[in-house]
C-alpha cells in the first residue's frame, strides 16, 4: 500500500492530472465549433466525440505514460524502491502500487470521455442512442486495456533504464499499434514476404481498439463475439506486456 | 548483553562465524558470530570497506556472499541516497507513509530538527533531505513487531544540533528498536557505546562503552 499511496500523494501535488482533466473536459466541447459546422449541423456530434476520444488517447500517450515512467525511474533512483523492499515490500507489490496510483488518475479522464460523449453528442435517434452508449463504454474498456499495460510497461522499462526509455518505447509501442500496424498490414498484403508477415502477426494491434471510425459514422457498437474476442486478445496481451514489465522492474538502479 | 529474545519487542540481529559479503568478490568476513540485540549499533569503516553493502545485504537488498546471517523484526533500510519526489513536501511524505497516530510526534521532531515541513522537496538542502528520511523511518515503527533500522551514514550533512536530536531520539528509545548506523569515523568527541568495524576484511565488534569514535578510529585500516 505504502508505493500506491505515497504514488497517489505525488500525483497529486504535482497538479498536472488539473491541467489534463480539465483540457479532457473543455477541448471536445470547446475544438469543435472552430470547423465549419455551421455547413452541416448534424457534423458536430461526430466532430465532438471524435474530439474527446483523440483528447483520451492524447491524455494516455503522452501524461499516463510519461507519469508512468517517472515513478518507476524515481522508485529505483531515489532509493524508495530499496526503502520499501527492506520492509518486505517486493517488487511485483511496489510496481502494481505505482501503476495503480497512475492508473487511478486516468479513470477519470476516460469516465470524462464517456460522460463527455453521451452528454454533448449523443444521437437524437434512440435506437443509434442506445448503440451509441454502447460503442463507449466499450470504447473505454478497450482504451484501459491498451493504455493500462503500456503503462505498466513504462514503470518496468523505467525503474532499469531511466525515464527516457521508459517512456519512448511504450509511447512508440502505442503509436506503432495504434497507426504503423496498419501500413505494415498494407505492406505484407502487397508482397510476399514471411518475415513481415511473422512481425504483423506479432504485433499489438492497439488499431483495434480505437472505436473512433465506428462513432464518426455511426456503425454501432461492436457485436458481442467480436467484442469478447478483441477482449481476449487484448487481455493476452496484457499478460505478455506486463510479464515484460514486471521482468524489466528493478527496485534499484542497474549499477547496484 | 541480557538475553531478552522472549519479549515480543526485542529485535535480533545474529552474523554467523564465516558470513560473508560482497558483490562479485567477498569484501569482508565475520571471523567469529556477533549478536546484536536492541539499542543503536554504530557501523565504522572507511570508504570502499563494505559499510552499505553489509547494511544492504541484512536487509535482504543484496545476496549474501557466503555463511548465514538472522534477523528477527522489522527491517528498515534508510539508504544514504533516499530522496522523495521534488514536488512533495516533508507533511505529504508523513501524510502517506507515517501512521495517523504517529504524525503529531513525527511533526514535532521535524520541528525539533528544524525542518521546514511545508518546503518542496527540491527546496530542502542536502542535510534537511535527508531529515525527512530519518523522520519517516523513526516514526514508521511497528508497535507489535521487534524493529530493525539499517542506517547508512545518516549523520552526512546533518549539523551538530541536528545530530544531537537524533542521538537522544535513539537514546529514548533505545529499549524498542536495534539500530545499525554506518558512519565515517569523523565525529571524534562524540561518544560510542557499541560498535561494528570493518576492516582487513574482518568484520568484528569493539567498544566496551566507554571509548570515543577518535579511539576506534585507530583500529581501522
Amino acid at each position: 500500500m505504502d508505493p500506491f499511496r505515497l504514488t497517489l500523494t505525488t500525483l497529486f501535488a504535482r497538479k498536472s492530472w488539473v491541467l489534463v482533466f480539465l483540457l479532457a473536459v473543455a477541448l471536445p466541447i470547446v475544438l469543435p465549433y472552430f470547423t465549419p459546422w455551421e455547413a452541416n449541423t448534424k457534423l458536430l456530434q461526430p466532430a465532438r466525440a471524435q474530439t474527446t476520444w483523440t483528447v483520451t488517447w492524447l491524455a494516455g500517450v503522452l501524461w499516463t505514460l510519461s507519469q508512468a515512467a517517472r515513478f518507476g525511474d524515481n522508485n529505483s533512483r531515489t532509493g524508495i524502491g530499496a526503502y520499501f523492499r527492506s520492509q518486505g515490500c517486493g517488487p511485483l507489490k511496489q510496481i502494481f502500487g505505482i501503476w495503480s496510483a497512475v492508473m487511478l488518475f486516468l479513470l477519470p479522464v476516460v469516465a470524462c470521455a464517456v460522460v463527455v460523449c453521451l452528454a454533448f453528442a449523443m444521437p437524437a435517434d434512440s435506437g443509434e442512442a442506445s448503440m451509441w452508449i454502447v460503442t463507449n463504454l466499450q470504447f473505454a474498456v478497450l482504451f484501459l486495456l491498451t493504455i493500462g499495460p503500456l503503462a505498466l510497461l513504462g514503470v518496468g522499462l523505467a525503474s532499469r533504464f531511466g525515464s527516457l526509455i521508459g517512456y519512448i518505447v511504450p509511447a512508440s509501442l502505442c503509436l506503432y499499434g495504434l497507426y504503423g500496424v496498419d501500413y505494415l498490414g498494407m505492406t505484407v498484403k502487397m508482397r510476399d514476404n514471411p518475415a513481415l508477415e511473422w512481425v504483423y502477426a506479432l504485433s499489438p494491434q492497439y488499431r483495434l481498439a480505437d472505436l473512433t471510425p465506428r462513432l464518426i459514422f455511426k456503425m454501432g457498437h461492436l457485436p458481442a463475439t467480436d467484442f469478447l474476442i478483441y477482449l481476449l486478445y487484448f487481455t493476452m496481451v496484457t499478460f505478455v506486456v506486463g510479464a515484460a514489465a514486471t521482468l524489466f522492474f528493478r527496485t534499484e538502479p542497474l549499477r547496484n | 548483553m541480557t538475553d531478552s529474545t522472549n519479549s515480543p519487542k526485542m529485535a535480533d540481529l545474529t552474523l554467523s562465524e564465516g558470513f560473508g559479503i560482497g558483490y562479485n568478490s567477498l569484501l569482508a568476513e565475520v571471523p567469529e558470530e556477533i549478536r546484536l540485540q536492541n539499542g543503536t549499533h554504530f557501523l565504522l569503516a572507511r570508504n570502499g570497506r563494505g559499510k552499505t553493502t553489509l547494511l544492504k545485504t541484512l536487509s535482504g537488498l543484496l545476496a549474501k556472499r557466503r555463511g548465514g546471517y538472522r534477523t528477527t523484526g522489522r527491517c528498515q533500510f534508510v539508504g544514504d541516497d533516499l530522496s522523495f519526489d521534488r514536488e512533495l513536501s516533508a507533511r505529504l511524505v508523513f501524510g502517506s507513509l507515517i501512521p495517523r497516530k504517529r504524525r503529531k510526534d513525527a511533526l514535532a521532531m521535524a520541528a525539533k530538527l528544524e525542518l521546514d515541513v511545508r518546503k518542496p522537496f527540491r527546496k530542502l538542502s542536502f542535510g534537511n533531505r535527508k531529515k525527512v528520511g530519518l523522520v519517516v523511518a523513526e516514526f514508521r515503527l511497528r508497535d507489535d513487531e521487534p524493529n530493525i533500522i539499517f542506517y547508512d551514514e545518516p549523520f552526512t550533512g546533518l549539523d551538530t544540533p541536528a545530530r544531537e536530536t537524533v542521538r537522544q531520539r535513539w537514546e529514548e528509545t533505545r529499549e524498542d528498536v536495534l539500530r545499525v548506523v554506518s558512519c565515517h569515523p569523523d565525529f571524534d568527541a562524540m561518544s560510542m557505546p557499541k560498535a561494528l568495524l570493518i576492516s582487513d576484511g574482518k568484520i568484528f565488534r569493539a567498544g566496551d562503552g566507554t571509548r570515543t569514535w577518535a579511539d576506534l578510529k585507530n583500529l581501522l585500516n
